[in-house]
């Protein structure tokens, strides 16, 4: 086994990981758990974008309340509604963890592929994923995001740096054994050109491998800027993340303005949670052989 | 329900853990919690004590509860026909806390390496200085200055046997106090001075906490503190056993306007210089006229803060006469339609969704910056741009780094700061000389004779006389920095500084407090006594 | 034991991967943090540059060095950094070594806590799990090692402030010690309360690892055929999984706990935070956000080196108490290299 690999991940993966080969009903169960969970993440977007901004404005007159029914989730300090500022955070944080996931699923597919082609990439890109495993994760998001000056890009960037490596693992891996399974040295040997193996025989392989190892980054894209956002090196402010709304109920936490930090809180682990659901479902028909790993 | 009976449960099985009452009476320690932990050291030469105390050193001259400019260090004061030369005399029985006196070659030697360390006390006024012989010391300045005298209040006066890189962490000075340990970031813990000159401590050991705002709030209620700075949002709490007292401040928050058109200048460091919108007076004062100070002072802060009206609100300098009255946003919109101002023509256009006021092809639009670090500044930046959007202008806010801000001050509406005691202030914010030095005049404000005004302040014999002259750069009847003349900020509150004091804790009169949370409270540490058994 | 094995072709092995890796760390570090547009002298004096004249600020961006080409200062600072010289903390005003050592006494303390913790609760937890795979007891752990591996560090930690700080008052709200206590004069038991909440909420991040892992483990010992053979004879579940997982599963979790030690040193920084716990997760912080680049710079190696330091510990240690690891593990890292 691999010493090196982050844990977290694997964490994720074996606690998503169905345990037995799965009867149909579970089967279905998985997949409809997936299935409501996307539907509910679709319609935080479209609420998000739906919502009218006033519940962003200021409002004097409606400060620090608790929750109740004009405010389902209590107003902030300065009377900005919470419901609508955390439907906002939570389609933000999606939008930061679609760019940063996928990008970092992409560059770990250009490097993973590359390195299982030729043993001097091989190891170039093994320096690489050392040298980004050297540093724990938030000491190099942190970095990154300071060399960047922060901000939503500066985020997006440092997650995409320091996610890559795990995946790409992954995909030298797959593609290591894809190369050397029979089938595709037989097909070499017919005389195949390398494109339509690689279309052919490697890239039925590898995509499911990607996107679900995209999905399995998501989460922890979302983490991570969160955190960075709550140490102040990620989104500005003024904002409507997450990260920014926790760290905002640490003002009013000693005064008791509980709602503030629980409810955003619940709702992120939630979303968080939900794509864990949308990854087994995932894995479930991309991937069957491996959801009965 | 079930939560309260799990603590219930838990409580009254882990009550033995429960934190025990740290002190009994009579108290002869405190624990305080202000803030402002400086971070360079408690060194002054690097601007530790620009405002309130300096706990450790003594100064040439100090401000009474009244603020009048009383002796300290020095028993004698003059200033040259000219008012470039300033001559002090020493008192003689001063010791610095290891035993060896204080003498004219320790004044010299502060005020010279101050100037030459070139850390955050700004001294490039003075030419030079030198110790005349024991007693007396001899300031050369290169302009004459009425508010020099405001840095022999504020500068800390260092031994020079004693002086070196370290000095920060470990103070040596003639001031009440010495430092007993400081961990940074945490903690300073400092003991009377046996050596002092002045009056006499009645606590044997201070505490100073440094914790953030809401971990301060947490041990104020958890009764580990004798006083505790709050902010105006968590000052409505008052925590059982303590009782709270409102400081009158002159730490002001305001709006800064840039004054100039863009016209493509930039600043040395290559920050753009103008703006079209905010050029331009109507707008300036229909942001003024819009805002509801009071509410401000009231959501906001809590009610634990005034209206603003200008940059010295109460203090001798300041001119009332410059007010305009506020919270009237048609009466802004009716200034900006007669100004040229109107209506969109081209609502539905993407650059114009909002249907702010045009002029000219000019959209009425800017954006109010803030220090994101900055709770409160967000709160009032974000209020008052819901206030002035009623007036016709497109308000954007956003929050940034000092750094940037330091980029974006001189072309974009920002929420500043300020307030001292001591009319220098009004130089450095509105003398054309000053513009985009630091944060001074960041609106390149340039007006004739607002600046001739200005530099017969400085030159005046006293501060006394010199002060119908700041308060005629405000407004002088036909123009000024204030708001009916210029209108080059538009001032939002005043905050009240707030503390929770242990009722048994007499801390004296207050003065009117700076700028910045933090020392200021212990001007007079030393006389604070303690009133229960 | 292994005769193919060498310890020393090991350490060589481990020191010229250091080599390597090390000033290449640096370097990034290095050119990361001279990309930053945070403007250090602006980030130093924070809202006091308002009082500083411009004159002042370029005399404070000579004096740390801040004007010279960035390749200057790289090899002016690496050489330095390797006879133990950091440079000077801009926040600290402290030698950066010195900053260093004295947070990471506290943080120690800290993670040293959480990290056994963790351990210790994690590999309970997934011992039981795995050994009543598909109970109860097991669909509860599972469910708690998801929810907690999924949740938001310093968020878990911002509860755990609420209700045993703010709520029952319990735990202090920040710091090591109590107030007015000299930091010398703190008794154990001031500094254990002090410290409890923090590590709880660091080693619960640990906690859900360690267990699915270590559940995942036993499961496997369980479905083995001597394991079945037990059952045969008539033992309990969890006397099976005493009698054979235990061991099984221990070394793994071990070796695993080693390697987390750059997800702990992660958490700590989060866990400071939210406790103004004065460690070195909290002035690394600090340091990103007051611009204060050697300090950032030093933690940055510190951090390489411990991160460093666990992953070797975790192979000597595997390679120590099973030497039939020994070649398989060598071939995955060559494998890694």
């Amino acid at each position: 086994m691999n010493m090196h690999a982050p844990t977290e991940t694997r964490a994720l993966a074996a606690a998503s990981a169905p345990d037995a080969p799965l009867p149909g009903y579970q089967r279905l169960r998985t997949l409809v758990a997936a299935a409501l969970a996307l539907v509910v993440l679709l319609s935080i977007a479209l609420g998000a974008a739906l919502l009218p901004d006033d519940g962003l404005a200021t409002n004097l007159s409606a400060r620090a309340l608790p929750p109740g029914a004009d405010h389902l989730f209590g107003t902030d300090p300065l009377g900005r509604d919470m419901f609508t500022r955390t439907v906002k955070g939570l389609a933000l944080s999606m939008q930061v963890g679609l760019l940063s996931a996928g990008f970092a699923a992409l560059l770990a597919l250009v490097l993973g592929v590359s390195a299982a082609l030729h043993p001097k990439l091989d190891a170039v890109v093994g320096l690489l994923i050392d040298l980004v495993m050297s540093l724990p994760h938030l000491v190099l998001l942190i970095l990154v995001s300071f060399a960047l000056g922060g901000g939503t890009r500066g985020v997006i960037i440092a997650v995409i740096v320091s996610h890559w490596p795990t995946l790409a693992r992954v995909l030298r891996a797959e593609m290591r054994q894809v190369l050397a399974a029979d089938y595709v040295q037989v097909a070499r040997m017919l005389g195949r050109s390398r494109l339509y193996v690689a279309r052919r025989h490697v890239l039925p392989q590898l995509l499911p491998q990607v996107l679900i190892g995209a999905l399995l980054l998501f989460p922890h894209a979302i983490l991570h800027e969160a955190a960075l956002t709550f140490l102040g090196f990620g989104l500005a402010p003024h904002l409507p993340a997450t990260g920014v709304l926790l760290a905002e109920s640490m003002r009013s936490l000693a005064a008791g303005l509980w709602w503030l930090g629980v409810l955003p809180g619940v709702c992120l682990l939630g979303m968080v949670l939900m794509f864990g659901r949308i990854a087994e479902g995932l894995r479930l028909v991309l991937d069957p052989r491996r959801a009965q790993d | 329900m079930s939560l309260r009976f799990l603590s219930l449960l838990l409580a009254t099985t882990f009550s033995l853990s429960a934190p025990v009452a740290l002190h009994a009476a009579p108290r002869t320690t405190l624990v305080l919690a202000v803030s402002g932990e400086p971070a360079y050291g408690y060194d002054p030469v690097k601007g530790w004590g620009r405002y309130g105390n300096t706990l450790f050193q003594s100064t040439l001259l100090k401000r009474d509860a009244k603020l009048n400019i009383v002796g300290d260090l020095a028993t004698e004061w003059k200033a040259s026909a000219d008012r470039k030369l300033w001559t002090v005399k020493l008192r003689e029985d001063v010791k610095f806390s290891d035993g060896r006196p204080l003498t004219a070659e320790d004044v010299a030697f502060t005020f010279e390496t101050t100037r030459k360390e070139a850390g955050t006390v700004d001294l490039t006024v003075l030419e030079s200085v030198r110790a005349v012989d024991a007693r007396s010391v001899e300031f050369r300045l290169t302009q004459p200055r009425v508010t020099f005298l405001n840095m022999m209040v504020t500068l800390g006066i260092v031994p020079k046997h004693a002086y070196g890189p370290d000095y920060g962490q470990k103070p040596i000075g003639s001031g009440p106090f010495r430092l007993v340990s400081w961990a940074q970031g945490q903690q300073l813990i400092i003991e009377p001075n046996p050596n002092h000159h002045g009056s006499k401590p009645a606590f044997t050991r201070i505490t100073f906490l440094f914790t953030k705002e809401d971990a301060t709030y947490a041990a104020a209620r958890a009764g580990q503190l004798d006083l505790a700075a709050v902010p105006a949002t968590l000052a409505a709490n008052v925590p059982p056993n303590m009782k709270r007292v409102a400081v009158d401040t002159v730490d002001n928050r305001g709006l800064l306007f840039p004054m100039q058109p863009a016209k493509g200048e930039k600043t040395p460091n290559g920050a753009t210089i103008g703006n079209d919108v905010t050029a331009d007076l109507a707008i300036r004062q229909a942001v003024n006229l819009s805002l509801d100070r009071k509410a401000l002072a009231a959501g906001v802060l809590n009610g634990f803060g005034s209206p603003a009206w200008g940059p010295a609100d109460g203090l001798p300098w300041d001119n009332p006469e410059q007010r305009l009255p506020d919270t009237n946003p048609a009466a802004a919109r009716e200034l900006l339609l007669r100004a040229g101002w109107k209506p969109s023509t081209s609502a539905s256009t993407s650059a114009n969704a909002s249907g702010a006021l045009e002029k000219d092809g000019v959209i009425a639009r800017f954006t109010i910056v803030y220090p994101a670090s900055d709770g409160t500044r967000q709160a009032l930046a974000l209020a008052a741009a819901d206030m002035i959007r009623k007036s016709g202008i497109q308000v954007d806010v956003a929050g940034k780094a000092w750094d940037e801000i330091k980029l974006l001050a001189h072309s974009n509406v920002v929420v500043f700061g300020w307030g001292s005691h001591d009319p220098q202030e009004i130089y450095n914010l509105f003398s054309a000389g000053a513009s985009g030095k630091g944060y001074f005049n960041a609106g390149y404000y340039r007006n004739a004779t607002v600046n001739a005004n200005l530099e017969k302040a400085q030159q005046a014999a006293s501060l006394q006389e010199s002060l119908p002259h700041w308060r005629a750069a405000a407004w002088d009847g036909k123009t000024g920095f204030g708001m009916k003349g210029d209108a080059t900020w538009a001032w939002l509150v005043n905050l009240d500084h707030v503390y929770f004091v242990n009722p048994c804790l007499d801390i004296g009169p207050r003065q009117i407090e700076p700028h910045g949370h933090g020392f200021p409270v212990t001007w007079n540490l030393q006389d604070w006594r303690w009133t229960c058994n | 034991m292994n005769a193919a094995f060498s310890w020393r072709a090991f350490a060589l092995r481990r020191a010229l991967r250091l080599a390597i890796l090390l000033p290449l760390v640096a370097l990034c570090a290095f050119l990361l943090v001279s990309a930053s547009p945070i403007d250090p002298v602006g980030a130093l004096v924070g809202a006091e540059v308002m009082h500083v004249g411009v004159e002042q600020q370029a005399a404070i961006a000579h004096k740390w060095g801040l004007d010279q080409p960035p390749a200057e200062r790289f090899l002016r600072w690496f050489g330095n950094a390797l006879q133990g010289d950091l440079g000077r903390s801009m926040i600290f005003d402290d030698e950066v070594i010195d900053v260093i050592g004295e947070r990471l006494l506290a943080s120690l303390a800290l993670m040293a806590l959480a990290w056994t913790l963790s351990g210790l609760i994690g590999f309970g937890l997934g011992i039981l799990a795995g050994a009543l795979e598909g109970s109860l007891w097991d669909r509860l752990i599972r469910g708690y090692a998801f929810v907690l591996a999924s949740a938001p560090t310093f968020w878990i930690a911002i509860l755990l402030l609420l209700f045993f700080a703010v709520q029952l008052g319990w735990a202090p709200f920040c710091c090591a010690a109590p107030p007015g206590v000299l930091p010398d004069e703190a008794t154990l038991l001031q500094r254990l309360h002090h410290i409890a909440l923090p590590a709880l909420t660091l080693s619960l991040l640990g906690v859900a690892q360690v267990t699915l892992y270590t559940r995942d483990k036993v499961r496997e010992v369980m479905a083995s055929d001597y394991a079945l053979l037990s059952f045969a004879q008539g033992e309990s579940r969890l006397g099976v999984a005493r009698r054979h997982a235990l061991r099984n599963a221990a070394l793994p979790a071990l070796t695993l706990q080693f390697a987390s030690l750059s997800e702990l040193f992660g958490g700590s920084i989060l866990a400071e935070t939210v406790f103004t716990y004065p460690g070195l997760g909290a002035a690394t912080v600090d340091a990103g956000t007051r611009g204060d680049a050697p300090l950032l710079l030093g933690i940055a190696l510190f951090a390489a080196l411990f991160v460093f330091a666990g992953n070797t510990l975790g192979d000597v240690l595997a390679r120590w108490l099973d030497p039939r690891h020994s070649r398989a593990a060598r071939n995955d890292m060559a494998a890694d290299a």
